[in-house]
């Protein structure tokens, strides 16, 4: 483990004289700080329990397994779709045909080429957990390998936004993976772990909720442009890199400042400051896509059922609480959200949001909870409290509902179970449940083809199962669009139409920190944490 | 007071404790106070633990404001005349949550002592005394010693909802096996004594041997462990809160209070420091009471010694 | 005696049965779906669906019972839901960490607590003794966490003398293995030396006043030798009672510092595990833990009869 030469280290050789005839150890402290000096620790957002992308798609599974498979495209900073293992790609004039040409000279970790039959087998089984994936099996007609270097992906309606699809940051990514592991059955795990990416994932080291250990893979050939996001090329200048579970920030704090780690996904906001006055350390924005906190109200049941109550609510809530709830009091971290969509990226849109903006109404709020019908029966709150971010919300729809003279019933439960129950559509009262809270990524609200939480199609929607048909009809449209033009137009419309019948409550937009020491460089800002790029200087 | 030797034995070898009467004399001499002035344990702990108690109780009027209020534009401010202990991470005033906290932590506290003691007592004279119940009954004990406290209270949790009876009820289902033990241990020491056997012998029956002769030395290692069970129950429900399984935060209690400011305490450590100064000094208190019943019930110790 | 032993150890079996079945009827029962939190949010229920018949959770009770018991019968506890490794191999990857927690945990305080417990009934009523209680009462009443985050503070992070976490296998060598304990030890091991050295008192004095005592002072015996031949060998079964006792406590204490020290223990292991609702892993642990109880209260019940010869069984 690389120590700061100090004090800890003289008490560590003063001391450890007698014990250095047990251990056998001397020539240890030099070699070790070599060989630490390549090694890059890192602090990750949460446990990695599991590690197969499609079957398990956890935010922190995706990361990981971004250093260790490639795949066909991959978004640029812009979110563009850019070639990755691709060399070229070609569509048939009736656009029913996606012709993808592979690359030369691409390796897997065990020294097997990619073929064709690989990137076949990937995209299968990834398009069967992907909602864009499905919509695309739902109109294909044959996904075949034409020889070794050329996949053809025959359609019988065009999808264009295939590329889309394809390079997309959000859950799951189209990992290329080698054919037999990719012929795993989609619901099952893949038993072994060999990737087409820089980095090998080393797992006989790998101690699940507490350590994953990553090495370069010295036989991976990385494109010629600059790096981006999941474009470009993916030069690894570290030659080791250690995921190191940590479950309390405070510990976190502590080992970044003292060496102990180099790098930490996502430091608390209020532990930021003392992160920043350290000499060792820097602090930027980690992710510019930032994060979407939510809850989400029943439409089956009432008090909810009634499109009056539910925006009620959004009258007399304050995005403000929410944000400063989830994020402290640094203002640089949230910004309020009257809309559904990603600020900063092209969809984003205000249309419709007036009844988030302004000074808050309770009293206008009240009246209109009263002509909903509502009269005082409990409202169940899944609140999950192993979750931070929900936790907080939980605490600020408590305070909001008891304002506006709601009967809570504050379910204090684990996001375990908050996964079960609100799948559950039997009143509440009897299982069911009025109101849960949640967040969804940035990276997947941009266009309503992620964004799962803003569709409104009743009985297929997400949990609360809103049926707003208006909100369906410009997701079509949105579909349909050529030009980016048309998508904003359709865009704006989606927005309105969702929160006039509110789909889900937004409790607004926020960002996180990262925190890195001084002699990491190449730390960028990004959805997920990039590595290539990025090296530690002893 | 009977208090009568029996004849001393040769040195190394050990010999039965005294009896004392089932409900020993407790000098009143020279009244209320001068019992309390011979026993200060018991008057500064007992008096510590009523000053809770009122606190809990009075608690609408100590210059409190609703512990669930957010004032998020407020939050993590430090103590000052409007926040007397500062606020917490959603702004609510830490000094109400600490006095409304007090209510929940006594609660669990009491409440596991209590029940906990009770039912541990009775199954340990039982298995103590009553030999062909004693496997059976200690099997069943290391079974349930075995279950994870934390898991019975997050599958309570789950199955609920987190509440005050949940986290009590976790917490005494692992406490009893334990309070169960000790007794036994006790009781096992005492059931070889000749008096037991003269008792037996004289055809007294079970009941009434453990009920005269067990059970009041049995009470003195008790009473000490059911302060401790006390303690260890307010502390329990932190670690439970540092975990998410504990009281949820609409109802505040010193563990999640603190639970809920640990990451912060380097920066704020107000948030944490005055749930563990009550907390400290509610544990001293108790246990400073249960050492002077102790004392108090067991005279011989008394003795300038 | 030998006969006891074998009785007891046979008697585990039904114990572990017992335990084994009221595990898994109260995971059944507890509502929290696995097979929701892999699918992730994006999944419909169908696949939710799908997802929980390959694990095979949708089938009844008796089955995964049964399959479970025989699994255990082949020496095998099997794989673990969310990591796909046999749950074996993830508990003694986590066995060591908190092993040896412990083992350090339960030196460093037995060798402080029982020493200063005697030395309190020794002097009770004295300076010594309420300092010695004041001592006890604090490391009882200041959560584990608390302790442990000053000691990181204060010894990590300013002075600089020791590691914040982590955990160095025994076989990097001894004073790196230990320096990653030493810290989390102390924290763990406050509460578990107040509560010995109470107990260690309470029984002393209880001890010290027998009449044998007196006859041994009385006999020109030393200090030294009544205290700790005479007085602590029978002040002891309640002493070796809490200490077995309190090994529970390490447990549930050992949560709480392997998450503040960030080690790789099983204390973490379970929560982790009870969090995500992986079954098979929770299972084993239990399993795991109830052996282990059976074992130390054996332990416990055949020290007793070594150091108090009324106890017979």
């Amino acid at each position: 483990m690389y120590r700061n030469v100090n004090r800890r280290t003289a008490l560590k050789l003063a001391a450890g004289a007698g014990a250095l005839a047990m251990s056998g150890k001397l020539a240890a402290p030099a070699l070790a700080q070599g060989a630490a000096a390549r090694t890059l620790r890192f602090v990750p957002q949460a446990n990695l329990a599991n590690f197969d992308p499609i079957w398990g798609t956890q935010y922190v599974v995706r990361n990981a397994s971004a250093m260790v498979w490639d795949t066909l495209y991959g978004f640029d900073d812009k979110l563009v779709p850019q070639r990755q293992m691709a060399e070229s790609e070609e569509v048939s004039s009736d656009g029913l045909t996606w012709t993808f040409k592979l690359r030369t000279g691409l390796k897997f970790h065990d020294g097997e080429p990619v073929l064709a039959k690989d990137v076949a087998a990937s995209l299968d089984r990834w398009a069967a957990r992907d909602q864009m994936g499905l919509l695309i099996k739902g109109i294909q007609q044959e996904l075949v390998a034409v020889d070794d270097r050329t996949v053809k992906w025959v359609l019988k309606k065009p999808f264009p936004k295939m590329l889309l699809a394809l390079g997309k940051i959000s859950t799951p990514i189209a990992f290329i993976m080698p054919e037999r592991l990719a012929k795993t059955d989609p619901f099952k795990q893949i038993s072994e772990y060999v990737g087409s990416g820089p980095m090998r994932f080393v797992k006989n080291e790998w101690v699940p909720g507490a350590k994953a250990v990553f090495e370069k893979f010295p036989d991976y050939v990385p494109r010629q442009e600059p790096g981006s996001w999941l474009a470009g090329g993916k030069r690894m200048l570290a030659e080791r890199v250690e995921w190191v579970i940590m479950p309390d920030p405070a510990t976190a704090s502590a080992a970044l400042q003292n060496g102990e780690i180099d790098w930490w996904e996502n430091p608390i906001s209020d532990l930021v400051p003392v992160l920043s006055k350290n000499r060792n350390v820097l602090v930027d924005i980690a992710d510019p896509l930032g994060n979407i906190g939510a809850f989400r109200m029943n439409h089956l049941y009432p008090p909810f059922n009634d499109v009056r109550a539910r925006r009620a609510v959004l009258m007399a809530m304050s995005q403000e609480d929410y944000m400063r709830a989830i994020v402290g009091d640094d203002n640089a971290l949230w910004k309020p959200l009257p809309g559904f969509f990603t600020p900063g990226t092209p969809l984003y849109t205000e249309e419709g949001g007036d009844i988030l903006k302004g000074k808050r109404d309770f009293d206008g709020a009240k009246r209109l909870l009263a002509q909903s019908g509502y009269s005082g029966q409990p409202v169940t709150c899944l609140v999950a409290q192993d979750q931070p971010i929900t936790k907080a919300q939980g605490d600020v729809t408590a305070d909001l509902l008891k304002r506006l003279g709601m009967n809570v019933d504050f379910a204090a439960i684990d996001w375990g179970t908050v996964g079960q129950r609100r799948a559950m559509k039997t009143p509440p009262g009897q299982g069911g449940w009025q109101m849960f809270h949640t967040w969804h990524s940035g990276a997947d609200c941009i266009n309503p083809a992620v964004a799962i939480g803003v569709r409104a199609s009743g009985d297929k929607a997400w949990f609360g199962w809103p049926d707003v048909p208006a909100v369906e009809a410009q997701v079509e449209a949105w579909y349909a669009a050529k030009t980016l033009d048309e998508e904003k137009t359709a865009i704006g419309r989606l927005n309105k139409a969702a929160l006039d019948g509110v789909v889900y409550a937004p409790t607004g937009f926020f960002l996180s920190y990262q925190a890195w020491r001084k002699n990491v460089t190449g730390v960028v800002k990004g959805p997920l944490p990039f590595f290539w790029g990025v090296a530690k200087s002893a | 007071m009977s208090a009568h030797s029996i004849t001393s034995a040769p040195p190394g070898v050990a010999v039965a404790p005294e009896m004392p009467d089932l409900l020993p004399a407790v000098k009143l001499r020279g009244g209320v106070l001068g019992f309390l002035r011979r026993h200060p344990t018991i008057a500064v702990g007992g008096a510590l633990v009523i000053a809770m108690m009122l606190m809990a109780l009075l608690a609408p009027y100590l210059g409190t404001v609703d512990p669930t209020a957010l004032a998020t534009a407020r939050r993590t401010r430090a103590p000052s005349a409007e926040n007397w202990f500062g606020t917490d991470m959603l702004g609510r005033d830490i000094y109400s949550r600490v006095v409304y906290g007090t209510r929940i932590s006594l609660t669990i506290g009491f409440s596991v002592a209590l029940i906990a003691s009770s039912i541990g007592l009775a199954i340990g004279l039982v298995s103590g005394f009553v030999r062909w119940a004693d496997g059976i009954i200690m099997r069943i004990m290391d079974g349930m010693m075995s279950i994870p406290p934390i898991l019975l209270a997050i599958a309570l949790m789950a199955l609920t909802h987190g509440s005050v009876g949940n986290v009590i009820t976790a917490i005494t289902l692992a406490e009893i096996p334990r309070v169960s033990r000790l007794v036994r241990s006790v009781v096992l020491s005492l059931r070889e004594q000749p008096y037991v056997d003269a008792a037996v012998a004289a055809g007294t029956r079970t009941p009434m041997i453990i009920l005269r002769h067990i059970l009041p030395n049995t009470l003195p290692p008790m009473t000490v462990q059911a302060t401790y069970i006390c303690a260890g129950a307010m502390i329990v429900e932190a670690i439970l809160s540092f975990i998410g399984a504990g009281t949820p935060p609409i109802i505040p209690s010193w563990g999640n209070i603190m639970a809920e400011g640990r990451a912060l305490w380097q920066v704020k450590p107000f948030i944490v420091f005055f749930p563990a100064v009550f907390l400290s000094v509610t544990v001293l208190a108790v246990n400073l009471l249960g050492d002077g019943l102790r004392d108090a019930l067991d005279p011989r110790l008394a003795k300038g010694l | 005696m030998l006969s006891y032993i074998v009785r007891r150890l046979l008697a585990t079996i039904p114990v572990m049965a017992v335990v084994a079945l009221f595990v898994f009827s109260l995971l059944y029962v507890a509502p929290g779906d696995p097979a929701a939190v892999i699918a992730g949010d994006q999944a419909s229920p169908e696949d939710v669906a799908r997802i929980r018949q390959s694990l095979g959770l949708d089938r009844p009770f008796l089955i995964r019972f049964g399959e479970w018991v025989w699994q255990i019968l082949h020496g095998d506890l099997g794989t673990s839901i969310f990591t796909n490794l046999p749950v074996t191999t993830m508990m003694v990857q986590r066995f060591e960490p908190t092993l040896s927690l412990m083992a350090i945990t339960l030196c460093l305080s037995v060798s402080i607590a029982v020493p200063i417990g005697v030395l309190a009934a020794w002097k009770v009523g004295t300076w010594i003794d309420r300092a010695v209680m004041a001592f006890a009462v604090l490391g009882f009443s200041v959560p584990v966490f608390v302790i442990g985050y000053l000691l990181a503070y204060v010894f990590a992070l300013e002075l600089e003398w020791l590691p914040v976490q982590g955990y160095t296998p025994l076989s990097e060598g001894v004073w790196p293995w230990l320096e990653n304990l030493i810290l989390p030890a102390i924290a763990l091991g406050c509460v578990y030396s107040a509560l010995i050295a109470r107990i260690t008192r309470a029984a002393m004095l209880e001890v010290l006043q027998q009449d044998y005592i007196r006859t041994a002072r009385a006999k020109g015996m030393g200090q030294t030798a009544i205290l700790f031949v005479h007085a602590l060998k029978n002040a002891s079964v309640p002493i070796v009672t809490v200490i077995g006792i309190g090994i529970a406590l390490l447990i549930g204490g050992a949560v709480v510092t392997e998450s503040v020290f960030a080690i790789p223990g099983l204390g973490r292991l379970t929560v982790d595990a009870i969090l995500r609702r992986d079954y098979p892993l929770i299972q084993g642990i239990v399993l795991l833990f109830s052996f282990v109880y059976v074992l130390v209260n054996l332990l416990i019940d055949l020290l007793y009869t070594l150091l108090d010869p009324r106890i017979r069984y």
